[in-house]
């Protein structure tokens, strides 16, 4: 049975379609890549499951349980984990904290969260800037604290909004292997990305969305083959948005 | 080293009136103590968890509005009424907290306002329960003993004595949340609200739960301004200019720091009265500037600069 | 049904020139996202000017608003530039604070130097109000609703037409776009700071001769003007007009089919419905 199961997904904005009838699915252990130009809906898809928006008709069934209705952090406690496209640290906390507030969740105490929070951050490359303000912290570094306080909610599917937007051709690699190694951790991912060369090398599945519907779901390889997707993508790099 | 300190800081508190006979420098202390507490109690809700409430007057109008309801009224003794008076503010503040924090930012100020001045022209008009706008008196206060001794009511000891108490526990309180994960989490719902949901934090709830702690204290305070000076209208203890104050006691001395408020009050309280001795207003010119000046040029407050220059954390 | 006449043209009258002053504050919020908690001490200050021209000076008070309303633009842009500015980046809750700390400095240094004493102005030519059809209009705030309406057209064409109008616009729309646009947003929001104190204080002269004046007066208005431009939606400056207006009707009718008492209260309410219900004003317009 699927982990998560996305059925009749539907939201617009005033006359916008953001997303539009989306239904898919991610079996536990999977890396799934949803990409699709800008505007797509890709953002907005991860808002409704993870409980920011509320959709206009459809099912989000995580677990065998509709998550539908439910606020953001009740969704987390069910196990869903976010990272923002536009990263959102707690700017004046350093990054230990960031990462601590992330593993209370699952342990009160603050010696326990503060162990885990380190393991988490060892794991992404932050060990080293535990005491820095996450303000002061690099583009990548943020990116990559957001992957970490997701993280320490141990999560059992991780939604990562664009980790590599924005980052430089080296960031790029460095985040890219990141994922890998959590692939090898066997956690399950939706990944939305614009560059699409990494998500087609570490994911398992991708599925294409354009003007907030869904118009292929396919292996990497047949995806970038597929007429309508390369469209879409055309289209798309004429408005100068596609990347890769 | 630090518990030694707490602990002798309190005992020189509490020791103060024996050791002053001075009555204008008692009522300074108290009128210091007194805002320390309403900056304490503020700073829960305003400082932690960076909900601006421009309408704590309600609560401290509710307290003391309890307590003199529950006296005259009913009979209640004030020092229960209090009390009562404290719990009364943190139910009040209950269905408050679940309509205003579905805003932010600047939106749940001006709520917070406007839900204050609801109250305020409620009291006025409610006769029957309130006296309207006359306002309450207590001619004179019931005989308590404490220890077979009967209390000095025209001394200012046992006043002093009731609002040490309350300051002690309100910035005990607040130091307590610092060590808790509850502490973590006001910290995080005023970084970003978003990200504290996305970690599993329920900031509505948690915002409540700052919020019922923070209008307990408030009423509780304005119980004991019920008492101390015998007298309340609804245009004393529901002003805009009460919430306003207590907002800045807490930003001057530090938002977010347990002793902020005790600096800010010391500092604004005591040009206050010294002040208000001559001129009657400029003491809130004052207020207004150095409020400026605090956020201009302090914006961590004195004690939180304080707390920077010995290199703490947080 | 004359009640009902009587008292919506009140409210209209009334309304027009809270209108006014709520225009202001929208103008600054939609260019700065400040809310300016000084905005009715500024009102206040215009008050004064009125009620000291016409003192001191032996000016008619209306006439008056030639030299003030230029002079709190000054005033306001001087606020801007010296204090405001720098303050701004530090995030909407600090300026937040800090205009509250303005405000208290405001009032009270008022409160200081012209004493808590009520006044009013007395026009001689405004004894007996004015009976169209039979329907009372006090003569000052005919005049007043003239000279509203008067500044707000005047208001509308600087900022439909004028290049500094633009750029107001476009900053309040999209401030990044604007600036790469060309505009000078910094210069945009002083002088829009100081139209909006302007404006501030051009109603504060409007209203002198019919309203008590003392120096505090501007917590109650700026709590009428927060009222006003949530309604309108923040930012909207139509919104704004409709939002003063409205007040002005649902406090008059509220006076005579409510009751005097709680027709402030019914204000707060609508206030905390509209907030909570519709964040972008009744009409849908504004910025949340
Ligand atoms: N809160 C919102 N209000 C109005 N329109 C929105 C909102 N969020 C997203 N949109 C619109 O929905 C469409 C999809 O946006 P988004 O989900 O962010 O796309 P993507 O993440 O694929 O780039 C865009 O046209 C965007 O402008
Ligand atoms: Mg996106």
């Amino acid at each position: 049975m699927a982990l998560l199961e996305v059925s009749g997904l539907t939201r617009h904005f005033g006359g916008v379609r953001a997303v539009t009838d989306l239904s898919f699915t991610v079996a536990e252990g999977e890396i799934l890549g949803l990409i699709g130009p800008n505007g797509a809906g890709k953002t907005t898809a991860f808002n409704l499951i993870a409980g920011y928006l509320r959709p206009m008709a459809g099912r989000i069934v995580f677990a065998g349980r509709d998550l539908v209705g439910l606020k953001p952090h009740a969704v987390t406690k069910r196990g869903i984990a976010r990272t923002f496209q536009i990263v959102k640290p707690f700017r004046k906390l350093d990054v230990l904290e960031n990462v601590v507030l992330g593993a209370f969740l699952r342990r009160r105490g603050r010696r326990e969260a503060e162990a885990e929070a380190r393991l988490v951050l060892d794991k992404v490359g932050l060990g080293a800037k535990i005491g820095v303000p996450a303000a002061d912290l690099t583009l990548a570094e943020q990116k990559r604290l957001e992957i970490a306080r997701a993280l320490a909610t141990r999560p059992r599917l991780l939604l990562l909004d664009e980790p590599m937007g924005g980052l430089n051709p080296t960031e790029i690699d460095q985040a890219s292997l990141l994922v890998q190694r959590l692939r090898e951790d066997g956690i399950t991912i939706v990944w939305v990305e614009h560059v699409l060369k990494a998500i087609m090398k570490v994911s398992h599945r991708v599925v294409v969305i354009h003007h907030g519907e869904k118009i292929a779901d396919a292996t990497p390889e047949a995806v970038v083959q597929d007429p309508a997707v390369i469209a879409a993508y055309l289209g798309g790099a004429r408005d100068g948005h596609a990347a890769a | 080293m630090t518990r030694g300190l707490v602990a002798l800081a309190i005992v020189a508190l509490f020791a103060v009136p024996w050791l002053v006979t001075n009555t204008f420098f008692m009522h300074l202390a108290i009128m210091v103590l007194m805002w320390t507490a309403l900056g304490a109690a503020w700073n829960l809700l305003g400082g932690f968890a960076g909900q601006v409430s421009f309408g704590h007057a309600a609560f401290l109008g509710v307290g003391a509005y309890a307590t003199m309801i529950f006296h005259l009224k009913l009979g209640l003794a004030p020092w229960y009424g209090l009390v009562l008076g404290g719990v009364i503010g943190a139910l009040v503040s209950l269905p408050i907290g679940f309509i205003c924090f579905r805003l932010r930012g600047p939106y749940f100020s001006l709520a917070t306002l406007a839900v204050a001045e609801i109250i305020r022209i409620i009291a006025i008009n409610w006769e029957t329960l309130t006296d309207g706008p006359v306002g309450m008196l207590i001619t004179t206060l019931p005989e308590l003993r404490v220890l077979g001794q009967p209390v000095d009511w025209e001394s200012k000891t046992p006043f002093y004595v009731m609002i040490a108490t309350i300051v002690v526990a309100v910035i005990g309180a607040t130091w307590a949340i610092t060590r808790l994960r509850f502490g973590a989490y006001l910290l995080a719902i005023r970084e970003d609200p978003d990200s504290a949901e996305a970690v599993g934090i329920d900031t509505v709830r948690t915002n409540v739960t700052a919020l019922a702690l923070s209008a307990f204290f408030t009423a509780l305070t304005g119980g004991f301004y019920a008492i101390y000076f015998r007298y309340i209208d609804p245009d004393a203890v529901f002003s805009i200019a009460l919430s306003v104050e207590m907002v800045f006691i807490a930003v001057v001395g530090g938002l977010a720091t347990a002793a902020g408020p005790l600096i800010g009050a010391v500092f604004l309280v005591t040009l206050a009265e010294v002040f208000r001795e001559r001129f009657q207003v400029w003491h809130l010119i004052f207020y207004g500037l150095f409020m400026m000046l605090t956020i201009r040029y302090l914006p961590e407050g004195i004690w939180g600069r304080i707390g920077l220059l010995l290199g703490r954390r947080g | 049904m004359e009640t009902l006449i009587q008292s919506l043209v009140s409210g209209v009258l009334t309304g027009s020139l809270y209108a006014m002053i709520g225009v202001g504050l929208t103008v600054v919020f939609g260019v700065m996202r400040i809310i300016n908690m000084a905005h009715g001490d500024l009102v206040m200050l215009g008050m004064y000017g009125a009620f000291w021209a016409h003192v001191g000076a032996r000016v008619d008070p209306f006439l008056s608003i030639v030299v003030w309303m230029p002079l709190m633009f000054l005033f306001g842009m001087a606020i801007h530039r010296f204090l405001l500015r720098k303050v701004v980046l530090g995030g909407e809750l600090n300026t937040l604070l800090y205009t509250a700390g303005l405000s208290l400095f405001i009032a009270n240094l008022a409160l200081f130097v012209w004493t808590g004493d009520y006044r009013t102005i007395k026009l001689s030519y405004a004894v007996m109000p004015l009976r169209p059809f039979d329907i009372a209009v006090p003569i000052p705030l005919a005049i007043s609703f003239g000279l509203a309406i008067v500044i707000t057209v005047a208001l509308y064409w600087l900022l439909a037409r004028t290049d500094m109008g633009r750029a107001i616009r476009a900053t309040s729309q999209d401030a990044e776009a604007a600036a790469l646009m060309g505009v000078n947003v910094e210069r945009t929001a002083t002088i829009t700071f100081g139209l909006g104190t302007a404006l501030a204080g051009g109603a504060g002269v409007l209203l002198a001769p019919s309203l008590y004046l003392y120096p505090t007066v501007g917590e109650i208005l700026v709590a009428k003007c927060f009222v006003i431009v949530v309604l309108g939606g923040l930012g909207s400056v139509p919104g704004a007009i409709a939002g003063g207006i409205l007040l002005g009707i649902i406090e008059s009718l509220g006076a005579v089919y409510v009751s005097v008492a709680y027709k402030d209260l019914i204000g707060f309410v609508i206030f905390l419905l509209v907030l909570l219900l519709r964040p972008a004003g009744l009409f849908g317009v504004g910025k949340s």
